[in-house]
């Protein structure tokens, strides 16, 4: 898992309010409520045979009763700009005629780089030998 | 060698940018194609639903397009996704495709997400940015009678 989730994750849960990780099963009964998730792999730098980064896509969900979000939307945006830096957007804001729910949806781009670094042993690996001088 | 190239790259802009619209497109009904359903139901109590199989046929066949191309001081321009104008008719409501899209695409309260607008731009930007190199090449060989 990227580092800079697994940080991303524990800082939104620090939140006033319930932030599920990968979804909720059903709607929790309070005003204002998030989640968060990594979507899909969105590009991966490979060489030598192996998968040398990783970028994954996620986003972040604020659902509320509130036009404002009580607050937690400003909340949600510094955690991302701490977290993510430039790579995070406000992918769309939309209302829910059903449930009267405002829904914001930030998109953000988090890197891997270390998944298949000096744990797998990658330098006594035949496709490395030789590489070196 | 390149005689002619001034006046044939607007062109040969307008020609890649056509064909990697195109791969875009194609792109983007893949992603659609794959969107996972269950049968239509009303989401009460807080329960979570799938999109059901009559919204992934609406937004299947609905309007994945390339909408008229834009000319600017630049070249020209264009997008692809869902018309703005198409309707369709669901549980007995007349609904708008692009809000059956983007909540399917964005998820709601009541519908986990599966973003494959946003996989299909992630996926299909290079192959585009390959279509278009291809085109644009191909055709100022053609034109310019140089390689």
């Amino acid at each position: 898992m990227p580092d800079d989730y697994t940080t991303l994750v524990a800082a939104l849960k620090t939140l006033d309010i319930p932030f599920a990780e990968n979804g909720w099963t059903s709607r929790p009964n309070v005003n204002t409520y998030g989640v968060v998730q990594l979507d899909f792999e969105a590009s991966a730098l490979r060489g030598d045979n192996t998968k040398l980064c990783s970028s994954y896509e996620g986003s972040v969900d604020l659902f509320s009763l509130s036009r404002d979000g009580d607050g937690m939307v400003e909340a949600v945006v510094e955690i991302l700009d701490e977290v993510c830096g430039a790579s995070w957007s406000l992918n769309s804001h939309m209302w829910e005629q059903n449930t009267r729910l405002f829904h914001w949806e930030w998109t953000f781009e988090v890197d891997d780089c270390a998944v298949h670094s000096e744990d797998d042993g990658d330098e006594g690996s035949p496709g490395n030998a030789g590489g070196a001088g | 060698m390149l005689e002619g190239l001034a006046e044939n790259a607007p062109k040969a802009a307008a020609v890649g940018l056509y064909d990697g619209a195109g791969a875009m497109r194609t792109e983007m009904e893949y992603q659609a194609k794959r969107i996972q359903t269950e049968p239509f139901k009303y989401a009460s109590d807080g329960q979570m639903r799938k999109p059901s199989p009559e919204e992934k046929a609406i937004v299947e066949r609905g309007a994945i397009g390339v909408a008229k191309f834009r000319k600017d001081d630049d070249g020209c321009d264009t997008s692809v996704g869902f018309s703005n104008t198409g309707y369709a008719m669901l549980a007995g409501r007349r609904v708008p495709i692009p809000l059956i899209a983007n909540s399917i695409n964005s998820g709601t309260s009541f519908m986990q997400k599966q973003p494959f607008v946003r996989k299909a731009r992630t996926a299909g930007g290079k192959k585009a940015a390959d279509v278009m190199k291809k085109s644009i090449t191909d055709y100022l060989e053609k034109n310019t009678g140089g390689k």
